[in-house]
Protein backbone atom coordinates (compact mmCIF):
# COMPACT_ATOMS: atom_id res chain seq x y z
CA UNK A 1 0.00 0.00 0.00
CA UNK A 2 2.71 2.48 0.93
CA UNK A 3 5.52 2.95 -1.49
CA UNK A 4 9.03 3.70 -0.33
CA UNK A 5 10.29 6.49 -2.54
CA UNK A 6 12.43 9.58 -2.36
CA UNK A 7 10.85 12.99 -2.20
CA UNK A 8 12.09 16.35 -3.46
CA UNK A 9 11.32 19.51 -1.51
CA UNK A 10 12.32 23.13 -1.66
CA UNK A 11 13.76 24.87 1.39
CA UNK A 12 13.29 28.54 0.67
CA UNK A 13 13.58 31.01 -1.03
CA UNK A 14 11.17 32.45 1.53
CA UNK A 15 12.08 30.17 4.39
CA UNK A 16 12.91 32.27 7.46
CA UNK A 17 16.08 30.39 8.35
CA UNK A 18 17.78 30.54 4.98
CA UNK A 19 18.95 34.09 5.78
CA UNK A 20 17.70 35.75 2.66
CA UNK A 21 16.60 34.37 -0.66
CA UNK A 22 18.51 31.10 -0.70
CA UNK A 23 16.68 28.16 -2.21
CA UNK A 24 17.92 24.70 -1.32
CA UNK A 25 16.57 21.78 -3.33
CA UNK A 26 16.59 18.74 -1.09
CA UNK A 27 16.10 15.12 -2.05
CA UNK A 28 14.82 13.31 1.01
CA UNK A 29 14.56 9.70 1.98
CA UNK A 30 12.25 9.95 4.95
CA UNK A 31 14.01 12.57 6.99
CA UNK A 32 17.50 11.86 5.67
CA UNK A 33 18.96 14.19 3.07
CA UNK A 34 20.11 12.26 0.01
CA UNK A 35 21.06 15.20 -2.17
CA UNK A 36 21.29 18.89 -1.48
CA UNK A 37 21.52 21.52 -4.22
CA UNK A 38 21.70 25.20 -3.30
CA UNK A 39 20.11 27.41 -5.96
CA UNK A 40 21.21 31.04 -5.96
CA UNK A 41 20.65 34.12 -8.04
CA UNK A 42 17.46 35.61 -6.63
CA UNK A 43 19.29 38.75 -5.48
CA UNK A 44 21.52 39.21 -8.50
CA UNK A 45 22.09 42.88 -9.34
CA UNK A 46 25.17 42.68 -11.54
CA UNK A 47 27.46 44.64 -9.25
CA UNK A 48 30.59 43.59 -11.14
CA UNK A 49 29.20 44.85 -14.44
CA UNK A 50 27.88 48.08 -12.91
CA UNK A 51 31.30 48.82 -11.46
CA UNK A 52 32.85 48.68 -14.93
CA UNK A 53 30.84 51.78 -15.81
CA UNK A 54 31.51 53.69 -12.59
CA UNK A 55 34.68 55.50 -11.60
CA UNK A 56 36.98 54.14 -8.91
CA UNK A 57 35.45 56.61 -6.42
CA UNK A 58 31.84 55.78 -7.23
CA UNK A 59 32.14 52.01 -7.20
CA UNK A 60 32.54 51.87 -3.44
CA UNK A 61 28.83 52.43 -2.79
CA UNK A 62 28.03 49.08 -4.40
CA UNK A 63 30.34 47.23 -2.06
CA UNK A 64 28.16 48.31 0.88
CA UNK A 65 25.28 46.48 -0.65
CA UNK A 66 27.03 43.17 -1.18
CA UNK A 67 27.64 41.97 2.36
CA UNK A 68 25.31 44.37 4.10
CA UNK A 69 26.01 43.13 7.62
CA UNK A 70 29.74 43.75 7.19
CA UNK A 71 29.74 46.77 4.89
CA UNK A 72 32.91 48.29 6.37
CA UNK A 73 34.97 45.19 5.57
CA UNK A 74 33.76 45.43 1.99
CA UNK A 75 34.66 49.12 1.89
CA UNK A 76 38.14 48.29 3.18
CA UNK A 77 38.69 45.72 0.45
CA UNK A 78 37.60 48.11 -2.29
CA UNK A 79 39.60 51.07 -0.97
CA UNK A 80 42.78 49.09 -0.43
CA UNK A 81 42.46 47.34 -3.77
CA UNK A 82 42.20 50.65 -5.64
CA UNK A 83 45.06 52.09 -3.57
CA UNK A 84 47.19 49.10 -4.53
CA UNK A 85 46.32 49.64 -8.20
CA UNK A 86 47.44 53.27 -8.08
CA UNK A 87 50.22 52.90 -5.51
CA UNK A 88 48.68 55.30 -3.00
CA UNK A 89 50.18 55.42 0.49
CA UNK A 90 47.59 55.84 3.26
CA UNK A 91 48.49 57.87 6.40
CA UNK A 92 49.14 55.86 9.53
CA UNK A 93 46.26 57.37 11.52
CA UNK A 94 43.81 56.50 8.75
CA UNK A 95 45.09 52.92 8.74
CA UNK A 96 44.55 52.63 12.48
CA UNK A 97 41.01 54.00 12.29
CA UNK A 98 40.27 51.67 9.38
CA UNK A 99 41.48 48.70 11.39
CA UNK A 100 39.42 49.71 14.41
CA UNK A 101 36.22 50.15 12.40
CA UNK A 102 36.74 46.91 10.49
CA UNK A 103 37.14 44.98 13.73
CA UNK A 104 34.03 46.63 15.16
CA UNK A 105 32.25 45.53 12.02
CA UNK A 106 33.53 42.00 12.55
CA UNK A 107 32.00 42.08 16.01
CA UNK A 108 28.71 43.38 14.61
CA UNK A 109 28.67 40.69 11.94
CA UNK A 110 29.50 37.88 14.37
CA UNK A 111 26.87 39.15 16.81
CA UNK A 112 24.26 39.04 14.07
CA UNK A 113 25.46 35.57 13.10
CA UNK A 114 25.18 34.35 16.70
CA UNK A 115 21.72 35.87 17.03
CA UNK A 116 20.25 34.36 13.88
CA UNK A 117 22.04 31.04 14.21
CA UNK A 118 20.77 30.58 17.75
CA UNK A 119 17.31 31.69 16.69
CA UNK A 120 17.25 29.09 13.92
CA UNK A 121 18.23 26.35 16.31
CA UNK A 122 15.75 27.49 18.94
CA UNK A 123 17.44 29.79 21.44
CA UNK A 124 15.46 33.02 21.42
CA UNK A 125 17.09 34.92 24.29
CA UNK A 126 20.53 35.20 22.71
CA UNK A 127 18.99 37.04 19.78
CA UNK A 128 17.76 39.85 22.01
CA UNK A 129 21.02 40.09 23.94
CA UNK A 130 23.34 40.21 20.94
CA UNK A 131 21.21 42.76 19.13
CA UNK A 132 21.49 44.99 22.17
CA UNK A 133 25.28 45.08 21.82
CA UNK A 134 25.13 45.30 18.04
CA UNK A 135 23.00 48.41 18.39
CA UNK A 136 25.83 50.01 20.31
CA UNK A 137 28.24 49.34 17.45
CA UNK A 138 25.78 50.59 14.83
CA UNK A 139 25.45 53.83 16.80
CA UNK A 140 29.23 54.17 16.63
CA UNK A 141 29.12 53.70 12.85
CA UNK A 142 26.39 56.30 12.60
CA UNK A 143 28.49 58.73 14.62
CA UNK A 144 31.50 58.10 12.37
CA UNK A 145 30.01 58.12 8.89
CA UNK A 146 26.32 58.92 9.17
CA UNK A 147 24.80 55.58 8.27
CA UNK A 148 24.28 52.38 10.17
CA UNK A 149 24.37 49.69 7.50
CA UNK A 150 25.31 51.12 4.11
CA UNK A 151 28.27 52.94 5.56
CA UNK A 152 30.52 54.00 2.63
CA UNK A 153 32.98 54.59 5.45
CA UNK A 154 36.34 54.97 3.69
CA UNK A 155 37.66 56.95 0.75
CA UNK A 156 40.41 56.18 -1.71
CA UNK A 157 43.53 57.47 0.05
CA UNK A 158 42.25 57.50 3.60
CA UNK A 159 39.12 58.69 5.32
CA UNK A 160 36.72 61.50 4.57
CA UNK A 161 36.79 62.92 8.09
CA UNK A 162 38.55 62.22 11.35
CA UNK A 163 36.76 60.52 14.23
CA UNK A 164 33.92 62.63 15.63
CA UNK A 165 34.33 64.08 19.14
CA UNK A 166 33.30 61.60 21.80
CA UNK A 167 33.84 58.57 19.58
CA UNK A 168 36.79 57.20 21.55
CA UNK A 169 34.90 57.64 24.83
CA UNK A 170 31.90 55.75 23.49
CA UNK A 171 34.14 53.02 22.07
CA UNK A 172 35.88 52.69 25.45
CA UNK A 173 32.48 52.32 27.14
CA UNK A 174 31.65 49.53 24.74
CA UNK A 175 35.03 47.89 25.30
CA UNK A 176 34.38 47.96 29.04
CA UNK A 177 31.15 45.98 28.91
CA UNK A 178 31.65 43.72 25.91
CA UNK A 179 33.60 40.90 27.57
CA UNK A 180 30.89 40.58 30.23
CA UNK A 181 28.32 40.37 27.48
CA UNK A 182 30.27 37.57 25.78
CA UNK A 183 30.23 35.67 29.05
CA UNK A 184 26.45 36.07 29.16
CA UNK A 185 26.11 34.45 25.75
CA UNK A 186 28.37 31.64 26.86
CA UNK A 187 26.28 31.12 29.98
CA UNK A 188 23.23 30.74 27.79
CA UNK A 189 24.74 28.53 25.12
CA UNK A 190 28.12 26.89 25.71
CA UNK A 191 27.03 24.31 28.26
CA UNK A 192 23.36 24.25 27.35
CA UNK A 193 22.39 20.64 26.65
CA UNK A 194 19.85 21.50 23.93
CA UNK A 195 22.39 23.68 22.13
CA UNK A 196 25.02 20.95 22.36
CA UNK A 197 22.63 18.29 21.07
CA UNK A 198 21.88 20.44 18.04
CA UNK A 199 25.49 21.40 17.29
CA UNK A 200 28.07 18.87 18.50
CA UNK A 201 29.05 16.59 15.63
CA UNK A 202 26.63 18.27 13.22
CA UNK A 203 27.65 19.40 9.72
CA UNK A 204 31.21 18.16 9.84
CA UNK A 205 33.63 18.98 7.05
CA UNK A 206 37.27 17.97 7.08
CA UNK A 207 40.21 20.32 6.55
CA UNK A 208 41.07 18.58 3.25
CA UNK A 209 37.56 19.15 1.91
CA UNK A 210 37.65 22.77 3.08
CA UNK A 211 40.89 23.44 1.23
CA UNK A 212 39.73 21.57 -1.86
CA UNK A 213 36.53 23.63 -2.02
CA UNK A 214 38.27 26.90 -1.22
CA UNK A 215 36.39 27.43 2.02
CA UNK A 216 37.95 30.14 4.18
CA UNK A 217 37.23 32.02 7.35
CA UNK A 218 35.94 30.58 10.64
CA UNK A 219 34.76 27.39 8.88
CA UNK A 220 38.32 26.60 7.82
CA UNK A 221 39.78 27.61 11.18
CA UNK A 222 37.30 25.38 13.00
CA UNK A 223 38.74 22.51 10.96
CA UNK A 224 42.16 23.17 12.46
CA UNK A 225 43.85 25.23 9.74
CA UNK A 226 45.28 28.45 11.17
CA UNK A 227 44.82 30.54 8.01
CA UNK A 228 43.92 34.18 8.43
CA UNK A 229 44.55 36.89 5.81
CA UNK A 230 45.20 39.36 8.61
CA UNK A 231 48.33 37.35 9.49
CA UNK A 232 49.19 35.87 6.11
CA UNK A 233 48.95 39.08 4.03
CA UNK A 234 48.52 41.89 6.56
CA UNK A 235 46.99 45.11 5.27
CA UNK A 236 45.75 48.27 7.04
CA UNK A 237 47.44 48.24 10.46
CA UNK A 238 47.17 44.52 11.14
CA UNK A 239 50.94 44.03 10.94
CA UNK A 240 51.35 46.19 14.05
CA UNK A 241 48.62 44.42 16.04
CA UNK A 242 49.10 41.61 18.50
CA UNK A 243 46.44 38.92 18.19
CA UNK A 244 46.04 35.19 17.82
CA UNK A 245 44.25 32.97 15.34
CA UNK A 246 41.80 30.76 17.25
CA UNK A 247 41.43 27.25 15.86
CA UNK A 248 39.60 24.07 16.85
CA UNK A 249 40.20 20.52 15.60
CA UNK A 250 36.60 19.20 15.70
CA UNK A 251 35.28 20.83 12.48
CA UNK A 252 31.65 20.67 13.57
CA UNK A 253 29.02 23.35 14.22
CA UNK A 254 29.93 23.62 17.89
CA UNK A 255 33.61 24.15 17.04
CA UNK A 256 32.66 26.96 14.65
CA UNK A 257 30.63 28.56 17.41
CA UNK A 258 33.63 28.42 19.75
CA UNK A 259 35.99 29.75 17.08
CA UNK A 260 33.75 32.71 16.34
CA UNK A 261 33.40 33.54 20.03
CA UNK A 262 37.19 33.37 20.42
CA UNK A 263 37.51 35.61 17.35
CA UNK A 264 35.28 38.17 19.00
CA UNK A 265 37.68 38.21 21.94
CA UNK A 266 40.61 38.79 19.56
CA UNK A 267 38.72 41.58 17.79
CA UNK A 268 38.11 43.16 21.17
CA UNK A 269 41.87 43.03 21.77
CA UNK A 270 42.64 44.63 18.40
CA UNK A 271 40.15 47.46 18.99
CA UNK A 272 41.76 48.12 22.36
CA UNK A 273 45.21 48.28 20.78
CA UNK A 274 43.92 50.67 18.11
CA UNK A 275 42.40 52.96 20.74
CA UNK A 276 45.54 52.91 22.89
CA UNK A 277 48.01 53.39 20.07
CA UNK A 278 46.04 55.76 17.84
CA UNK A 279 48.69 58.00 16.21
CA UNK A 280 48.21 61.67 15.42
CA UNK A 281 48.37 63.06 11.92
CA UNK A 282 46.35 63.52 8.76
CA UNK A 283 43.72 61.00 7.69
CA UNK A 284 43.80 61.64 3.94
CA UNK A 285 46.62 61.23 1.46
CA UNK A 286 47.06 63.65 -1.43
CA UNK A 287 45.42 62.06 -4.44
CA UNK A 288 44.46 63.49 -7.84
CA UNK A 289 40.84 64.42 -8.50
CA UNK A 290 40.60 61.98 -11.39
CA UNK A 291 42.33 58.62 -11.15
CA UNK A 292 43.53 57.35 -14.53
CA UNK A 293 44.81 53.81 -14.59
CA UNK A 294 47.50 52.15 -16.66
CA UNK A 295 47.35 48.65 -18.11
CA UNK A 296 47.62 46.86 -14.83
CA UNK A 297 45.92 44.25 -12.72
CA UNK A 298 45.69 43.83 -8.99
CA UNK A 299 44.22 41.27 -6.64
CA UNK A 300 43.75 42.35 -3.07
CA UNK A 301 42.14 40.28 -0.37
CA UNK A 302 41.23 41.00 3.23
CA UNK A 303 39.81 38.90 6.03
CA UNK A 304 36.10 39.66 6.05
CA UNK A 305 34.02 38.20 8.92
CA UNK A 306 32.97 35.37 6.61
CA UNK A 307 36.31 34.54 5.05
CA UNK A 308 38.64 35.76 2.35
CA UNK A 309 37.14 38.71 0.53
CA UNK A 310 39.10 39.50 -2.60
CA UNK A 311 38.84 42.30 -5.14
CA UNK A 312 40.35 41.86 -8.56
CA UNK A 313 40.86 44.98 -10.67
CA UNK A 314 41.99 45.21 -14.26
CA UNK A 315 42.90 48.69 -15.48
CA UNK A 316 43.14 49.92 -19.05
CA UNK A 317 45.29 52.76 -20.33
CA UNK A 318 43.86 56.12 -19.35
CA UNK A 319 40.70 54.57 -18.00
CA UNK A 320 38.84 56.23 -15.15
CA UNK A 321 36.80 53.08 -14.57
CA UNK A 322 37.99 49.52 -13.97
CA UNK A 323 38.18 47.54 -17.20
CA UNK A 324 37.05 44.52 -15.23
CA UNK A 325 36.20 44.12 -11.56
CA UNK A 326 35.70 40.78 -9.91
CA UNK A 327 34.80 39.96 -6.33
CA UNK A 328 35.82 36.77 -4.60
CA UNK A 329 32.94 36.67 -2.15
CA UNK A 330 33.52 34.44 0.88
CA UNK A 331 29.85 33.46 1.28
CA UNK A 332 29.66 32.35 -2.34
CA UNK A 333 32.64 30.04 -2.02
CA UNK A 334 31.69 28.77 1.44
CA UNK A 335 28.22 27.90 0.14
CA UNK A 336 29.79 25.02 -1.81
CA UNK A 337 30.48 23.23 1.44
CA UNK A 338 26.75 22.95 2.23
CA UNK A 339 26.08 19.78 0.21
CA UNK A 340 29.16 18.07 1.67
CA UNK A 341 28.05 18.99 5.18
CA UNK A 342 24.47 17.78 5.07
CA UNK A 343 24.25 14.86 2.65
CA UNK A 344 23.41 11.71 4.57
CA UNK A 345 22.24 13.63 7.62
CA UNK A 346 18.87 14.76 8.92
CA UNK A 347 16.75 17.57 7.53
CA UNK A 348 17.00 19.56 10.76
CA UNK A 349 20.78 19.66 10.38
CA UNK A 350 20.42 21.60 7.12
CA UNK A 351 19.14 24.58 9.12
CA UNK A 352 22.10 24.34 11.48
CA UNK A 353 24.52 24.01 8.53
CA UNK A 354 23.16 27.09 6.73
CA UNK A 355 23.40 29.01 9.99
CA UNK A 356 26.92 27.90 10.76
CA UNK A 357 28.21 28.85 7.29
CA UNK A 358 27.11 32.44 8.00
CA UNK A 359 26.04 33.23 4.46
CA UNK A 360 24.73 36.58 3.31
CA UNK A 361 22.78 36.34 0.09
CA UNK A 362 23.59 39.87 -1.00
CA UNK A 363 27.17 38.76 -1.28
CA UNK A 364 26.49 35.40 -2.91
CA UNK A 365 24.42 36.83 -5.75
CA UNK A 366 26.10 40.26 -5.97
CA UNK B 1 28.60 11.04 36.96
CA UNK B 2 26.99 11.24 33.56
CA UNK B 3 23.66 10.21 35.03
CA UNK B 4 24.02 12.82 37.75
CA UNK B 5 24.70 15.46 35.11
CA UNK B 6 21.60 14.43 33.21
CA UNK B 7 19.43 14.48 36.31
CA UNK B 8 20.59 17.85 37.63
CA UNK B 9 20.02 20.44 34.91
CA UNK B 10 22.68 22.90 36.10
CA UNK B 11 23.31 24.19 32.56
CA UNK B 12 19.68 25.15 32.05
CA UNK B 13 19.52 26.60 35.56
CA UNK B 14 22.48 28.88 34.77
CA UNK B 15 20.74 30.18 31.67
CA UNK B 16 17.47 30.67 33.50
CA UNK B 17 19.27 32.54 36.28
CA UNK B 18 20.64 34.99 33.72
CA UNK B 19 17.29 35.64 32.08
CA UNK B 20 15.76 35.82 35.56
CA UNK B 21 18.25 38.51 36.50
CA UNK B 22 17.15 40.71 33.60
CA UNK B 23 13.50 39.89 34.20
CA UNK B 24 13.85 40.92 37.83
CA UNK B 25 15.49 44.20 36.86
CA UNK B 26 12.60 45.07 34.58
CA UNK B 27 9.89 43.72 36.86
CA UNK B 28 11.03 45.53 39.98
CA UNK B 29 11.49 48.85 38.29
CA UNK B 30 8.42 48.77 36.03
CA UNK B 31 6.38 51.98 36.10
CA UNK B 32 8.47 53.40 38.92
CA UNK B 33 11.59 54.65 37.27
CA UNK B 34 13.42 54.10 34.02
CA UNK B 35 14.82 50.61 33.70
CA UNK B 36 18.57 50.70 34.09
CA UNK B 37 20.06 48.24 31.69
CA UNK B 38 23.78 47.74 32.06
CA UNK B 39 24.49 49.65 28.87
CA UNK B 40 21.98 52.30 27.97
CA UNK B 41 18.56 52.41 26.45
CA UNK B 42 18.22 51.27 22.92
CA UNK B 43 14.50 50.86 22.64
CA UNK B 44 12.92 54.24 22.10
CA UNK B 45 9.28 55.26 22.17
CA UNK B 46 9.76 56.49 18.66
CA UNK B 47 6.67 58.30 17.39
CA UNK B 48 5.97 59.89 20.78
CA UNK B 49 9.56 60.80 21.58
CA UNK B 50 11.70 62.21 18.75
CA UNK B 51 14.68 60.15 17.70
CA UNK B 52 18.16 61.47 18.41
CA UNK B 53 20.45 61.23 15.42
CA UNK B 54 24.19 61.63 15.14
CA UNK B 55 25.36 64.99 13.73
CA UNK B 56 26.78 63.28 10.66
CA UNK B 57 23.52 61.48 9.83
CA UNK B 58 22.89 61.32 6.11
CA UNK B 59 19.34 62.29 5.24
CA UNK B 60 17.71 64.10 2.31
CA UNK B 61 19.64 66.40 -0.01
CA UNK B 62 18.99 70.12 0.63
CA UNK B 63 20.01 73.25 -1.27
CA UNK B 64 21.31 76.03 0.95
CA UNK B 65 20.82 79.79 0.68
CA UNK B 66 23.19 82.47 1.95
CA UNK B 67 22.28 85.40 4.24
CA UNK B 68 20.74 87.43 1.43
CA UNK B 69 18.46 84.57 0.47
CA UNK B 70 20.45 83.79 -2.66
CA UNK B 71 21.00 80.21 -3.71
CA UNK B 72 24.61 79.32 -2.98
CA UNK B 73 24.88 76.85 -5.88
CA UNK B 74 26.97 78.13 -8.80
CA UNK B 75 26.34 75.23 -11.22
CA UNK B 76 29.82 73.74 -11.26
CA UNK B 77 28.13 70.35 -11.87
CA UNK B 78 30.57 68.55 -9.55
CA UNK B 79 27.71 66.85 -7.68
CA UNK B 80 26.05 65.82 -10.91
CA UNK B 81 29.26 64.18 -12.10
CA UNK B 82 30.19 62.36 -8.88
CA UNK B 83 26.71 60.98 -8.14
CA UNK B 84 26.89 57.17 -8.45
CA UNK B 85 23.20 56.81 -9.27
CA UNK B 86 22.82 59.97 -11.37
CA UNK B 87 19.97 61.50 -9.45
CA UNK B 88 20.91 65.18 -9.81
CA UNK B 89 20.14 67.26 -12.92
CA UNK B 90 21.16 70.90 -13.03
CA UNK B 91 20.30 73.49 -15.69
CA UNK B 92 22.57 76.50 -15.89
CA UNK B 93 21.15 79.96 -16.27
CA UNK B 94 21.70 83.68 -15.70
CA UNK B 95 20.05 86.01 -13.23
CA UNK B 96 19.99 89.80 -13.11
CA UNK B 97 22.57 91.23 -10.73
CA UNK B 98 24.40 87.98 -10.10
CA UNK B 99 27.91 87.36 -11.31
CA UNK B 100 28.00 83.62 -10.85
CA UNK B 101 25.84 81.18 -12.84
CA UNK B 102 22.48 80.48 -11.34
CA UNK B 103 20.68 77.10 -11.32
CA UNK B 104 17.45 77.49 -13.23
CA UNK B 105 16.60 73.91 -12.47
CA UNK B 106 18.00 71.66 -9.75
CA UNK B 107 16.20 68.34 -9.94
CA UNK B 108 16.71 65.56 -7.46
CA UNK B 109 15.22 62.12 -7.99
CA UNK B 110 14.97 60.88 -4.42
CA UNK B 111 13.67 57.43 -5.29
CA UNK B 112 17.08 56.48 -6.68
CA UNK B 113 19.22 58.34 -4.13
CA UNK B 114 21.37 56.08 -1.94
CA UNK B 115 22.41 58.79 0.56
CA UNK B 116 26.16 58.29 0.16
CA UNK B 117 27.02 62.00 0.62
CA UNK B 118 29.47 62.04 -2.31
CA UNK B 119 27.71 65.12 -3.70
CA UNK B 120 28.17 67.12 -0.50
CA UNK B 121 31.81 66.07 -0.38
CA UNK B 122 32.44 67.16 -3.96
CA UNK B 123 30.80 70.57 -3.52
CA UNK B 124 33.45 73.27 -3.30
CA UNK B 125 30.98 76.03 -2.33
CA UNK B 126 29.22 74.35 0.64
CA UNK B 127 25.94 74.90 -1.14
CA UNK B 128 24.32 71.53 -0.43
CA UNK B 129 23.96 69.35 2.66
CA UNK B 130 22.25 66.14 3.58
CA UNK B 131 19.82 67.10 6.33
CA UNK B 132 18.60 64.92 9.18
CA UNK B 133 15.26 64.05 7.69
CA UNK B 134 14.56 60.34 7.34
CA UNK B 135 10.76 60.10 7.18
CA UNK B 136 10.65 60.38 3.44
CA UNK B 137 7.75 58.13 2.49
CA UNK B 138 4.98 59.64 0.38
CA UNK B 139 1.85 58.37 -1.29
CA UNK B 140 2.71 59.35 -4.85
CA UNK B 141 5.70 58.47 -6.90
CA UNK B 142 5.87 62.02 -8.30
CA UNK B 143 6.54 63.38 -4.82
CA UNK B 144 9.99 61.81 -4.89
CA UNK B 145 11.06 64.11 -7.74
CA UNK B 146 12.13 67.19 -5.85
CA UNK B 147 12.79 70.49 -7.56
CA UNK B 148 13.22 74.12 -6.64
CA UNK B 149 9.44 74.65 -6.78
CA UNK B 150 6.67 72.70 -5.17
CA UNK B 151 4.84 73.30 -1.94
CA UNK B 152 5.06 69.89 -0.26
CA UNK B 153 8.72 68.98 -0.12
CA UNK B 154 11.16 71.03 -2.08
CA UNK B 155 14.90 71.28 -2.13
CA UNK B 156 15.06 74.12 0.38
CA UNK B 157 13.32 72.61 3.37
CA UNK B 158 16.11 72.38 5.93
CA UNK B 159 16.37 69.96 8.81
CA UNK B 160 14.58 69.14 11.01
CA UNK B 161 11.36 69.10 9.08
CA UNK B 162 10.20 65.70 10.21
CA UNK B 163 8.00 65.79 13.26
CA UNK B 164 9.87 62.96 14.82
CA UNK B 165 13.57 63.55 14.29
CA UNK B 166 15.96 65.80 16.16
CA UNK B 167 19.53 66.55 15.17
CA UNK B 168 22.08 66.14 17.91
CA UNK B 169 24.34 69.06 16.98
Amino acid sequence: MFKNEEMEINLGPQHPSTHGVLRVKLRLDGETVVKCTPIIGYLHRGVEKICENKTFFQGQVWTDRMDYVAAISNNLGWAEGVEKLFGIEVPRRARYIRTMLTEMNRLASHLLWLATHALDIGAMTVFLYTFREREYLLDLFEAFCGARLTTTAFRIGGLREDLPPGFIKQAQAFQGIFLDCLEEYETLLSENRIWKKRTVGVAKISAEDCIALGVTGPVLRAAGVPYDIRKAFPSAAYAEMDFEIPTRPEADTYARYLVRLAEMRQSHRIIQQCIDGLPEGPVMAKIPKILKSEVNEVYHSIEAPKGELGYYFVGEKGGTTPYRMHVRAPSFVNMQALSKMVEGRLLADVIAAIGTLDVVLGEIDR
Amino acid sequence: MRLLKTLIPSDIAAGLALTGKYFGKVFLSANRKKVRAHLKHFTQEYPEIPVRLAPRFRGRLTLLKDEQGEIKCVCCLACEKICPTEVITIEKGKKEGRKMPFPVRYDFEMERCIFCEFCVESCGFDSIILNHQFELATYNREDFSLGMEGDGQNMFVPSPVGKYSVAED
